[in-house]
């Protein structure tokens, strides 16, 4: 009797454990090991994406017969989380959306990612895709992943403020310096600041533009963010900050809204802003955006800041078959043809087509003579170094003043960080 | 001397297991599975590398950290003196009123939303050209404080908009308090000529100590843990300039990838509001105590 008793309870612990798994699993219609057909599991970090992201469903089945069926998160630090936990049981996806730079690197280092260099290759022998871009997805000369999409940074601007003050755009770093003075004067605040998140978009431009190799020397902890040369940066920020330049960080109008209205003139965003603008009911004839001028007119070329997001399959997914070839697909000119068509943007791969006119010139004349890429600070540095900065950027356009203490508690997260690399 | 188990005893055994196995599996194990990676370094994928007690000496040698902690002390004495004491002062003003649930009913509707909800809508209240800068331009201030970006302030007006969340049941957990107190002694106070003041001071503050150190001690405990709204309004900025414990925490872990380090503060933030509770609870609620 006894032992009975014992048996039924094991039995019911046994139930209710295997009911927890379960519960867990979920179940799918999905698409399942080594099938290149049907439907794939996709997650992403970009909610507000998801119809768009759907939309193209109706292409890639027509083309290669996968469909995504997209979970979007709304908290990037939840679906980091998430995707990492997902590695760890059999349900690691078959396409998720992840960042470049260190994020990625930390997935390549553990054998997370499934190789694309074959992927690569034929994308970069049809011309779908520059050998630039290649860089950022390359570790020990292998690939892994696709880029989901790219954006440039560069100025968007009001083009009414611009006309009622006689202001033309601005083509070199004089001319932008003297349009602010003249705005200011004329009661507008030229450019957009604010003190959380996108904190670090004019540090990143005031360096590279005035030395690439400094801003690549703080990418490899070979410059410190207290180095005589970035503190005189820092000072023509402040200068900048002193003169009234910058709008209120405490405000929490939405940007786009706030350049509609007039709260400043100059926004430095990536062109993925075009769809916010246009979501706040701006057109061509309201906004336009240009290429920031470098500081340092020297330059042989413009250096424009580029991120890229990338689209990645688990290498454990049992859709690992069915990501890579919805990711060779993604990388054609039909199916960014329809992406484009369904989000907007510029496009990474030349051969598409850019259904906005304006993100269309300024892909080209980016991708033309005279302008060379580097990294956008968020993915060019380490995670932690990227959390102080903008963190430390941020109190400094809240209270703008001398740029050392800032720099030195950066300079204190970097130094912990490049140590626990050695 | 072994006792042989009774059907009895095997049959309880079974009852409870379940409910023993969830604990240990979703209570337990998480705490010590927190504890050993907080000696670890661990940025979510692979596997935790042991690392002693490095953690815990960059975080008490952080001074980010230290801001942290102090912000969280004016989070509990804030949270304290303001949601505790305005709770309390309204359900002495409407526990004998007539109608008085009608009175406290307003209170207890913020306490409906989310955190992050309060923070959402505080913030649209209390940030730069806000609902409160242009109420108060109506009066001809035209330079208001920067309510969301200078410290301590940002953290004093995000406990205020905590307590307007909080306070509503505050006052609800003391009206109950008072309304289990027996009417003889009351009655006794006051044919003795007691009201008021001394009504408060000598009959209801004494009598309602079991249901303050609860009230207290849960508002410690909450206040201690302070995540959402600071995340809501500030995300802890400028800089680091309102972070509390849960907040460093919470970037540590999820934002930096730093796993063990969050994990250590984790640690830190559990020990000091057991510490904190038992201490109290167990001074308040002492049976030594005359009720």
């Amino acid at each position: 009797m006894t032992s009975q008793r014992k048996v039924a309870t094991a039995v019911a612990g046994l139930v209710i454990g295997a009911m927890a798994l379960v519960g867990c699993s979920g179940g799918s219609g999905s698409s399942g090991e080594g099938e290149v057909t049907g439907t794939l599991d996709f997650y992403t970090d970009k909610a507000a994406w998801k119809p768009d992201f759907e939309a193209l469903n109706a292409s890639s089945g027509k083309d290669v017969d996968i469909t995504l069926k997209t979970t979007g998160y709304s908290d990037a630090n939840q679906y980091d989380a998430f995707i990492k936990q997902s590695f760890r049981t059999t349900k690691s996806p078959g396409l998720f959306t992840w960042h470049t730079g260190d994020s990625l690197k930390q997935l390549v280092d553990e054998g997370l990612v499934a190789e694309t260099t074959d992927i690569w290759s034929k994308a970069v022998d049809e011309g779908w895709v520059s050998e630039d871009l290649r860089d950022s997805y390359t570790y020990d000369g292998k690939q892994y992943c696709v880029p989901m999409n790219i954006a440039y940074w560069v100025m968007f601007y009001n083009k009414a403020l611009f006309d009622e003050n006689g202001i033309e755009v601005p083509t070199t770093w004089d001319e932008l310096n003297a349009a602010a003075a003249k705005l200011k004067s004329a009661g507008v605040t030229p450019y957009y600041q604010t003190s959380t998140l996108f904190t670090f978009q004019w540090f990143q431009h005031l360096v590279a533009s005035s030395d690439p190799a400094l801003y690549a020397g703080l990418t490899t902890g070979e410059v410190k963010y207290t180095d005589p040369r970035i503190v005189d940066i820092m000072n023509i920020w402040l200068d900048e900050q002193k003169d009234g330049w910058f709008s209120d960080p405490g405000s929490t109008t939405d940007p786009a809204v706030a350049l509609k209205q007039g709260d400043f003139a100059m926004i430095d965003f990536g062109t993925f802003f075009a769809g916010n603008l246009s979501g706040a009911g701006m057109t061509e004839d309201d906004y336009g955006m240009f290429v920031i001028p470098a500081v340092n007119s020297d330059l042989e070329t413009t250096p424009v800041a580029v991120e890229s997001g990338p689209m990645c399959t688990a290498e454990s997914s049992k859709q690992r078959d069915l990501g890579l070839a919805y990711s060779e697909w993604w990388m054609s000119p039909e199916a960014q043809t329809a992406w484009n068509e369904a989000h907007g943007d510029v496009a990474f791969n030349p051969k598409a087509t850019v259904s906005n006119p304006a993100l269309a010139e300024l892909g080209e004349q980016v991708a033309g003579e005279g302008y060379s890429l580097y990294d956008r600070f968020f993915e060019a540095m380490p995670t932690e170094i990227v959390t102080t900065a903008i963190e430390q950027f941020g109190a400094f356009n809240a209270n703008p003043g001398d740029p050392v203490p800032f720099l030195e508690k950066i300079q204190a997260t970097a130094d912990k960080y490049w140590a626990g690399q050695g | 001397m072994a006792h042989q188990k009774t059907p009895y005893q095997w049959s309880a055994r079974g009852f409870i297991a379940p409910g023993v196995i969830l604990v240990a599996v979703l209570l337990y194990l998480p705490l010590l599975w927190t504890v050993f990676l907080s000696f670890t370094k661990y940025n979510g994928l692979g596997s935790p590398k042991w690392i002693g007690f490095d953690n815990y000496v960059e975080m008490f040698t952080d001074g980010d950290f230290v801001g942290s902690a102090l912000n969280t002390v004016l989070w509990v004495v804030g949270t304290l003196i303001i949601p505790v004491g305005i709770g309390l002062a309204i359900a002495l003003l409407t526990w004998n009123l007539g109608g008085g649930i009608w009175l406290r009913l307003p209170f207890l509707i913020p306490y409906a939303l989310s955190g992050i909800g309060v923070g959402v809508v505080w913030s649209f209240i209390l940030s730069s050209g806000g609902a409160l800068d242009q109420a108060l331009a109506v009066f001809g201030v035209t330079d208001p404080p920067r309510w969301l970006l200078d410290a301590p302030l940002n953290t004093v007006v995000m406990i205020i908009a905590s307590s307007w969340q909080g306070v509503g049941v505050n006052a609800l957990l003391f009206t109950i308090g008072l309304q289990a107190i027996p009417k003889e002694p009351l009655e006794a106070a006051r044919i003795d000529g007691a009201g008021g003041v001394r009504l408060f001071g000598s009959i209801l503050w004494p009598m309602l100590r079991p249901l303050t150190a609860v009230v207290v001690g849960l508002s410690i405990v909450a206040s201690l843990k302070t995540f959402d709204i600071v995340w809501g309004m500030t995300k802890g900025g400028p800089g680091t300039a309102s972070e509390t414990l849960a907040l460093t925490m919470y970037k540590e872990t999820f934002v930096n990838s730093d796993y063990g380090l969050g994990s250590a503060i984790a640690v830190f933030l559990t020990v000091i509001t057991l510490v904190a509770s038992v201490l109290y609870l167990r001074q308040q609620l002492s049976p030594k105590k005359e009720v």
